[in-house]
């Protein structure tokens, strides 16, 4: 069965991004087993091949294997966003340029929507990409074709796991897509949770192709229409559209794991004033207030005592004003402190948000007009320096000296593409 | 997160600001454009340019010299008489691209420094295309 539109959806994600991006600006690390750390310097979250090669698994705890990953010169590093960020953003950009329409899915992964031109064969569009991006990022990509988004995905997955694919796979344009559907088990698919691959399994459904030819009102009965369109998609129809502009956020949030558990009632409050002063300028940056502040606490998942505490407080009118925001989740880490526990992790978020252009016509503010306008300014000139300069160029008093909770980063490389102070230097 | 922020202008084109204005029209109005920003002369793609430091002086009759910020686009192909970063055995090096006897090598442009051959070395790759060296003369 073959869809006669001309139209492909091809999802584009970069192989093993993060220790691409370390490897790509960093010589020495090429063709070397490369390991990132979560956030803390935690777990291992991202492997070079070499690192693959070496049986290091995923998500293992970075002290039991510190040893092992000595013994076998494996280079470890802690994450370093502005670097992922900077490169993400540039992969993505240049992506644009070679498709009709983008999602962008991660920081790693973007939907494109191509045409499939009168020769059907994508293959040679796939291997340009492929080698363009390399040479324009030194980065790797996967080019996962097919009809719809979850084949698309499902393409992708076959072009990592078959030896001869080269990083391409076009699922639209096969002569045995029942034996390639075979090897995806459903809990594979894009869409199917947990449950939801539990129940399939249940009733024998055990891979893509599987789930594609099952009784269409069975899936209805127990997962409604996003059951259907999920086989739909599988058969080859189109559902899903690309989404070029994500709807506007619900939240924002800003939370970070302790260096070192947090006992004391000063640190906890220092740490959710840099978390608060992070969010108020994220806000700022989207065109956003709000009116709803919350601020949590919480001790080690792994700890015996385990607890957890958040407080927030409603605002009559919302706001982006730093200094507003500071004197609340002040008052608020008070109420959540507890001396008798150790806090491993804190983070504020601001809820209801409204778009700031739109709250600036209301006339009823508990602040004068004037007030307002000089605290937006203040704002407004703050951020303005510390992009100009760096990012905490002018900060918050109560935010000095920070101690003991900050996050461990003992292996963070530098920031090679956004830091005129940190970029490569060349030996002769 | 938005990846295509504010900073990602690419095609910005030079403005001619057209004005009405109630009193008296200043001369200069016409004239008026934006300031000269450098990234938009120097760079032209801008997601696959990067900036890197060079210490030492082996490109120094190429008017590289030490502590010069150079400007680098990985999208370019090289070509014989380019200056490029190369990497070679896990170090960034840079040198002019040339070629000798129909034999592609790395020459350094200081006779103290010896030249590169391709064949000698297990693992070369070119990394980027050098296209500006910015020198600080303060």
């Amino acid at each position: 069965m073959k869809i006669s539109s001309i139209d492909a959806i091809a999802l584009i994600d970069a192989n093993n991004f993060y220790a691409s991006c370390e490897q790509t600006i960093n010589p020495q690390l090429r063709n070397k087993p490369v390991v990132i750390l979560s956030n803390n310097d935690g777990c291992i979250i991202a492997r070079s091949p070499e690192a693959r090669a070496l049986k290091i698994k995923m998500g293992t705890p970075y002290f039991k294997v510190k040893e092992r990953l000595n013994k076998l010169d494996v280079a470890v590093l802690s994450s370093n966003y502005s670097l992922y960020g900077d490169m993400s953003r540039r992969l993505m950009n240049l992506l644009k340029n070679y498709c009709e329409q983008i999602e962008i899915y991660s920081i790693d992964e973007a939907f494109i929507s191509i045409s499939r031109s009168n020769d059907k064969n994508l293959y040679p569009w796939a291997r340009n990409l492929r080698s363009l991006i390399y040479q324009n990022l030194g980065i790797p990509i996967t080019v996962g074709i097919g009809e719809n988004k979850v084949r698309a995905k499902i393409a992708n997955k076959l072009a990592k796991n078959i030896d001869y694919s080269a990083g391409i796979f076009d699922l639209a344009n096969t002569r045995n897509e029942n034996n390639y559907l075979k090897k995806i088990n459903v809990d594979e698919i894009w869409g199917v949770g947990k449950q939801t691959s539990n129940w399939l399994q249940s009733k024998g459904i055990k891979n893509a192709r599987e789930l594609r030819d099952m009784e269409e009102n069975e899936i209805i009965k127990k997962l409604g229409i996003v059951g259907k369109r999920l086989q739909l998609e599988l058969k080859g129809h189109k559902c899903l559209p690309i989404e070029e502009s994500k709807k506007s956020k619900k939240e924002i949030q800003v939370s970070r794991s302790f260096g070192t558990p947090v006992t004391k009632l000063e640190d906890l409050t220092q740490a959710l004033a840099t978390h608060a002063i992070k969010a108020s300028e994220k806000m700022r940056s989207l065109n956003l207030q709000s009116s709803d502040i919350r601020v949590f606490a919480r001790t080690s998942r792994y700890s015996s005592q385990s607890y957890q505490r958040s407080a927030h407080r409603k605002l009559t009118n919302a706001t982006d004003d730093t200094n507003s925001i500071l004197k609340i989740v002040v008052e608020l880490s008070k109420e959540i402190f507890n001396p008798e526990y150790k806090f491993s992790k804190a983070g504020v978020l601001m809820q209801d948000l409204t778009n700031s252009e739109y709250l600036q016509q209301s006339v009823i503010n508990y602040k004068s007009q004037k007030e307002l306008k000089k605290s937006a300014n203040l704002m407004r000139t703050i951020d303005s320096l510390n992009r100009r300069f760096n990012k905490n160029a002018i900060t918050w008093a109560i935010t000095k000296n920070p101690k003991s909770w900050m996050m461990n980063k003992n292996f963070l490389s530098h920031s090679s593409t956004t830091d005129i102070k940190q970029i490569p230097t060349i030996v002769k | 997160m938005n990846f295509f922020d504010s900073n990602t202008k690419i095609f910005k084109i030079p403005l001619l600001v057209d004005s009405v204005s109630a009193g008296f029209p200043s001369p200069a109005d016409d004239y008026t454009e934006e300031n000269i920003d450098l990234n938009e002369h120097l760079i032209s793609n801008p997601f696959s340019t990067f900036f890197l430091r060079v210490k030492g002086d082996s490109m120094i009759n190429a008017g590289i010299k030490d502590k010069d910020l150079i400007i680098v686009d990985k999208s370019l192909t090289a070509r014989p008489g380019n200056i490029i970063i190369a990497m070679i055995d896990g170090e960034f090096t840079i040198k002019r691209l040339s070629i000798k006897n129909n034999e592609l090598y790395l020459k350094a442009e200081n006779h103290n420094y010896p030249d590169f051959r391709f064949k000698n070395h297990i693992d070369v790759q070119i990394w980027g295309v050098v296209i500006y060296s910015i020198h600080s003369y303060l």
